[in-house]
């Protein structure tokens, strides 16, 4: 009955969603559309407030969507010739504060970083002031790369592929170390300008935005502008040889002057959340006045929406766990460790997660018996594990990173104290009962951990998960079942094989 | 053994023989043997017929065995109640000169955390494997249990030293180390099925099933012997001592049947198991009352829990305020087992 009820609403409400306010049931069916929500925090020191946050002229002059949020602040955008600002003001203010500016764009529009022709033809740079042997350095550099480059645009290859190249000649060297000591932000962008207006190619800082899904609380991409004598382009220092493209970096800034500018606040900075966004922007703003308290998860802020895609799926886990548990008959150690475990193995590639996971869990686990000959109470060692864990976790993301492998650094994912706790039950069903049963119970986590794994990773199923909160009414449903039912496990047809009647 | 005992009008489908069976049986075979499974004993007989408060009672060794006192009862005495880490220095005062006891948590689990203790030899006390523990690795076990580390869900908990039961010659002699106990499963104060748990060498002193301990159906009507098995097969001799295993009258048989009803009626527990202990010159005793008995008492009789639960709830239902005298006959009665040859 309370099954029948749950189906009833939950599918009646995903229906309702899909077909009266166009909400695409199907993955492969939507609109996809980037949402670049951009966060200005700071801290106001108790006078006026002014927060000017320079804008992607490409964004506003589409007009594909752009709103902003903020809290008793006046706001609006300014206009000038084409370079748009938004700005906040409001009287005094004290503590953190936040502004969010969101814009919208389809997928695929280009990068906002095609040469554009200049206004007026800018001045020629100021040469920049060297002192002594740096100046002379930095003046060698200069010449020999314009020996090899013919024109601005192979002038800052050459230039950029120097300073990026860990292995460079002593100038270069030499004039690098001066610009990181100078404490300035983006010591490699500060170090081209000057190198370029050396050799006479006007150039200024650009920035933009990684377009990549649920990035979130990035901070701006540094680039760098020059203007080749005739147009002004914008190129990504990093990667110096390659024209921007749309799909991969937006470019936020350019044109010179500053991204974000605050008066009367300190600590000042930007940060971006790119969210991949599904639902068209007309479809959204019918969704968020309709009634469907549900959907308002997408009335959120990007950064917090971000959270969500998480949360979402964890009850997918839980019936996984569920799923396995009931009608399969795995043992696992802890009821919903798997669910964490999985949830972890989503942020890094699963075959290297599950060694990272093997490692620590071996290693913690012959500590732990190192300390269990300590007689130790159970809190404290319990603690004194998760103290091991940490350390061993940051060994090693330093010996991973050391050795080549970036997935080192996401491990501190990792939940550290389900595996202090994971080896504490480890250990003592190993002392207990056999290494055979703690080695099983491990397994048969893991087992359930990769397959709660693969089913959270099922894009269709996060779709669903996150568009359709609701259906996770019919997931309950189904879960409700699953309690229910009465018939035998699947590992219990082994487990009584050899029963015969007596 | 079991081939020979299965007649010509209880030939099914399931004890055909088929080649799946080397892996695994059929639900619908199980079914058929009136096999319960552990979503079945959830959702059928324990939840409905155990509330939750009751648990307390029997999770709790010591109001368990207060209970038991009350309803005369016999126990294992308890020589003290170690309550915090500062009682563990005490322990040898409470023991009053006995050097034979066991240390367990109060509110262990499947027979974790316990200790059993033979003799001591100076200031060490020895296990029954003959391994020697000093003092100290007796005070950090009792802080072990005192901090919930065998404990039900982890909580804080007390360690129960109490008298070490040596169990009958009869039984001993059936065992590898460790004191076999007996098992009888109840439902509605009607004892259903009855086993001996009796520890092999692999096993380690411990009498759990999964671990490599031999389980021995128990006729309930006789108490006699009927089937044993190792891990899930039937064997007719311990694999370790070369005993016979089939065919033993447990001793006080009748009084083993009115213990476990009075257990039942004490906690009023709707389905339970009931642990028993034989003591040479104190007789049976009660060890525990588990709330969750498990499922591994049907492979050691070779009868399906269902077979007996069935009538019992039947039975429950016609006549709802049956006494003691009146389900021990009923269980007698039906759930006579197939006699094996009497051991000469």
């Amino acid at each position: 009955m309370a099954v029948a009820l749950l189906i009833a609403v939950g599918g009646g409400m995903a229906g309702y969603k899909s077909s009266k306010l166009g909400v695409p049931f199907w993955e492969g069916d939507q609109v996809n559309e980037w949402l670049v929500e951009s966060r200005v925090s700071f801290l106001a020191t108790g006078r006026d407030v002014k927060a000017r946050l320079a804008l992607p002229s490409i964004a506003v002059e589409s007009g594909s969507g752009q709103e902003s949020g903020s809290l008793d602040y006046h706001y609006n955008v300014e206009d000038d010739r084409g370079e748009y600002t938004a700005v906040w003001s409001s009287g005094a203010r004290e503590d953190g504060q936040a502004l969010y500016y969101r814009v919208r764009f389809k997928e695929g529009l280009n990068s906002g970083g095609e040469p554009i022709a200049s206004v007026e033809k800018p001045k020629a740079p100021d040469v920049p002031k060297l002192p002594g042997s740096l100046g002379t350095a930095a003046q060698s550099i200069v010449t020999r790369a314009k020996n090899v480059a013919a024109d601005p645009d192979s002038l800052f290859v050459a230039l950029f592929e120097q300073i990026n190249s860990g292995a460079s000649s002593q100038e270069y060297l030499i004039v690098k170390r001066h610009y990181e000591k100078e404490g300035i932000a983006n010591p490699n962008i500060a170090m081209g300008i000057d190198l370029l207006g050396l050799a006479g190619v006007p150039a200024r800082p650009a920035y933009g935005v990684s377009l990549r899904d649920q990035n979130s609380g990035q901070i701006p991409v540094p680039l760098l502008e020059y203007y080749d004598g005739a147009l002004w382009k914008v190129r990504n220092p990093a990667n110096p040889s390659k024209i921007l493209d749309g799909r991969e970096l937006f470019v936020w800034h350019r044109g010179g002057g500053s991204l974000l500018d605050v008066d009367g606040g300190d600590n000042s900075r930007v940060t971006f959340t790119v969210v991949k966004d599904r639902i068209p922007l007309a479809t959204l703003t019918d969704l968020r006045d309709s009634p469907l308290l549900v959907s308002t998860i997408l009335a959120l802020p990007a950064a917090e929406r971000a959270v969500f895609r998480y949360i979402v799926l964890i009850p997918l886990g839980a019936f996984v766990v569920v799923l396995l548990r009931n009608i399969v008959g795995i043992a696992t150690l802890g009821t919903f460790m798997p669910v964490l475990l999985a949830l972890a193995l989503l942020e890094l590639p699963l075959v290297q997660g599950l060694v990272m996971f093997s490692v620590l869990v071996a290693a913690g686990l012959w500590f732990r018996f190192l300390l269990s000959r300590m007689n130790l109470l159970v809190v404290p060692r319990v603690a004194a594990c998760v103290v091991i864990v940490t350390l061993l976790m940051m060994l090693m993301g330093v010996l991973s990173y050391q050795l080549g492998f970036s997935v080192g650094i996401k491990i501190t994912l990792f939940p550290m104290i389900i595996i202090a706790w994971t080896l504490e039950r480890m250990s003592l069903i190993w002392e207990e009962e056999g290494k055979r049963s703690a080695i099983v119970q491990v397994s048969g986590s893991v087992i359930v951990a990769v397959c709660a794994y693969h089913f959270m990773k099922v894009s269709q199923i996060q779709y669903w998960a996150f568009y359709f909160p609701e259906m996770l009414l019919i997931l309950l449903a189904a879960i409700l079942l699953i309690g229910r039912y009465t018939g035998y496990r699947l590992s219990e047809l082994i487990r009584f094989k050899s029963f015969t009647n007596a | 053994m079991p081939d020979a005992s299965v007649t010509s009008d209880e030939k099914t489908v399931s004890s055909e023989h088929h080649w799946w069976h080397r892996w695994f049986r059929l639900p619908g075979e199980l079914r058929e043997m009136g096999v319960v499974g552990i979503n079945m004993r959830n959702a059928r007989f324990l939840l409905p017929n155990n509330p939750r408060r009751l648990y307390e009672l029997v999770d709790n060794k010591l109001r368990t065995k207060a209970l038991a006192e009350e309803h005369g009862m016999n126990v294992a005495e308890t020589y003290g109640v170690v309550r915090t880490p500062h009682d563990a220095n005490k322990v040898d005062k409470m023991l009053n000169g006995n050097e034979s006891f066991v240390i367990k948590p109060t509110r262990g689990s499947g027979g974790k955390g316990v200790l059993v203790i033979d003799g001591k030899n100076g200031k060490n006390f020895i296990k029954p494997s003959g391994a020697e523990l000093t003092p100290g690795d007796l005070r950090n076990h009792v802080s072990n249990i005192l901090a919930g580390l065998f404990s039900l869900g982890g909580k804080r908990d007390y360690a129960l030293i109490e008298y070490r039961v040596c169990p009958a010659a009869l039984l001993t002699a059936m065992s590898f180390q460790g004191a076999p106990d007996i098992r009888v499963v109840m439902l509605h104060g009607y004892p259903v099925m009855a086993m001996l748990r009796a520890s092999t060498k692999e096993s380690d002193g411990r009498s759990n099933l999964h671990q490599g301990a031999i389980g021995v159906g128990i006729d309930i009507a006789t108490g006699i012997t009927v089937r044993a098995i190792h891990h899930g097969n039937p064997v007719t001799t311990h694999p370790d001592l070369g005993i016979e295993l089939i065919g033993v009258q447990i001793p006080e048989w009748d009084t083993i049947l009115k213990m476990s009803v009075t257990c039942q009626e004490m906690t009023g527990l709707g389905y339970l198991g009931v642990d028993i202990m034989i003591d040479e010159t104190k007789g049976p005793l009660m060890i525990e009352v588990n709330a969750r008995p498990g499922l591994a008492i049907q492979m050691a009789n070779g009868i399906g829990l269902m077979k007996r639960l069935e009538p019992v709830v039947e039975q429950h239902r016609l006549k709802p305020n049956a006494d003691m005298h009146a389900k021990i006959a009923f269980s007698q009665h039906h759930f006579r087992a197939k006699l094996p040859p009497v051991r000469t």
